[in-house]
């Protein structure tokens, strides 16, 4: 199967195939991500304020600067330890105080949080999110 | 009488050597399959997660649509259609599993996630790596009465080698447990074949058998590889930050630490 190089027919195809495996049955994975934004990814800066590496998700507390510059707390869903490890994280690898650029879809309700779609960390290290989470559609 | 001498001595060669290079070939052929073991770790044969590149589409969908019977089927296609709808609305439905409820068994069979499988004395015991989920099969005990198994997640499970390939039959499953949400009652029955195909893979094909709510069997098989060196990796459900909209139903997410 070619994938076309249209971000958004990409994204379509994705979601129609994401839809298949939600399908497939319950142990597909802890949920589906369709609260997220797929199509409408975002690049952000911000400083982290926790990480926790737990089940059923990681999460990256962060604290971020608005479009008009104000500094908000936000939220950042990641996939499991396990497939995390998979994908070369480690339970230490983000720490409080760590300034990371993330690519992200955020939430549909706008509200402040979203889920990784790729991360830069302070040394210039660059990890996604797992196969299930989906691709990194901007740059 | 010297041909015939000579003739004899050939045919009792043959009987000797041609079984002899049968049982070398045979030998050859069960040494390129492997033992007949399903100890070990394993993946889907499809890109595993550090190999599948966020391009990379899923993994093809191997468990077929359940043969419920007309009045089950509606039901069960119009539920599949509303989660269908409500994940194309951005607000899917919260499910067991994001209650962090196991999908228990057959779907723990389905290795999204590894499995890892231990042989011990009279039993098999298998862990699936989502929700630390663990079945046990014994081994040559004849299957208990329905009436006599408990409801379970994982349900009353016994075995035996036939070959290469471990019979398992499992009864006692909660009719809450349920394989691509379709309903059951608590006759169902669920037999597997699984065969060990070679040194690194096996095959679970699966045959569910339930009367009241099938027209026929139902089944599917799911395929899996060695994965080796693999060490597993817990799974407690200690942090789920995923909730029902007390309003739509639909998935939310509680933000802030």
């Amino acid at each position: 199967m070619t994938i076309p190089r249209n971000w958004r027919a990409r994204a379509a195809i994705l979601a129609v195939l994401g839809l298949a495996l939600a399908a497939a049955g319950p142990a597909a994975a802890h949920h589906s991500f369709a609260m997220f934004d797929n199509e409408h990814q975002v690049k952000m800066s911000g400083t982290v304020s926790k990480f926790e590496w737990t089940n059923p998700h990681v999460y990256i507390h962060l604290q971020m600067a608005d479009a008009a510059g104000e500094v908000k707390p936000y939220t950042v869903e990641c996939a499991n330890p396990g497939i995390l490890n998979r994908v070369g994280w480690k339970f230490n690898l983000i720490k409080p105080g760590d300034k990371l650029v993330m690519i992200i879809a955020p939430l549909r309700n706008g509200e402040a949080g979203g889920l990784l779609k790729e991360v830069t960390l302070p040394d210039g290290r660059v990890f996604n999110n797992g196969g299930f989470a989906g691709p990194a559609l901007i740059h | 009488m010297k041909t015939d001498l000579s003739k004899l001595a050939g045919l009792a060669l043959a009987c000797v050597a041609i079984p002899a290079l049968a049982q070398a070939a045979s030998h050859a052929a069960a040494a390129k399959l492997g033992p007949r073991t399903l100890a070990g770790v394993w993946e889907s044969p499809w890109p595993p997660d550090q190999l599948r590149q966020p391009n990379d589409p899923p993994p093809p969908v191997e468990v077929t649509t359940p043969p419920l019977k007309p009045q089950y089927l509606a039901e069960w296609r119009a539920q599949q259609k509303a989660t269908a709808d409500a994940i194309a609305r951005g607000a899917p439905p919260v499910t067991d599993n994001v209650n962090c409820i196991p999908g228990g068994f057959p779907s723990m069979m389905g290795p999204v996630f590894p499995v890892e499988v231990l042989e011990t004395p009279g039993q098999v015991t298998i862990i699936q790596e989502a929700y630390g989920q663990t079945r046990r099969i014994y081994l040559n005990e004849k299957q208990i009465a329905v009436e006599d198994a408990e409801p379970e997640f994982f349900g009353h499970s016994v075995g035996r080698w036939e070959g290469r390939t471990l019979v398992v039959n499992t009864i006692g499953l909660k009719e809450n447990v349920r394989m691509r949400n379709a309903p059951h009652s608590g006759d169902m029955r669920v037999d597997e074949r699984i065969e060990v195909t070679g040194p690194d893979t096996f095959e679970d094909h699966v045959t569910v058998t339930d009367p009241p709510y099938l027209t026929g069997p139902w089944s599917w098989t799911w395929s899996y590889k060695r994965k080796p060196g693999y060490k597993m990796n817990e799974f407690i459900c200690e942090n789920n930050r995923e909730f029902a909209d007390p309003k739509t139903g639909g998935q939310r997410l509680k933000l802030g630490d």
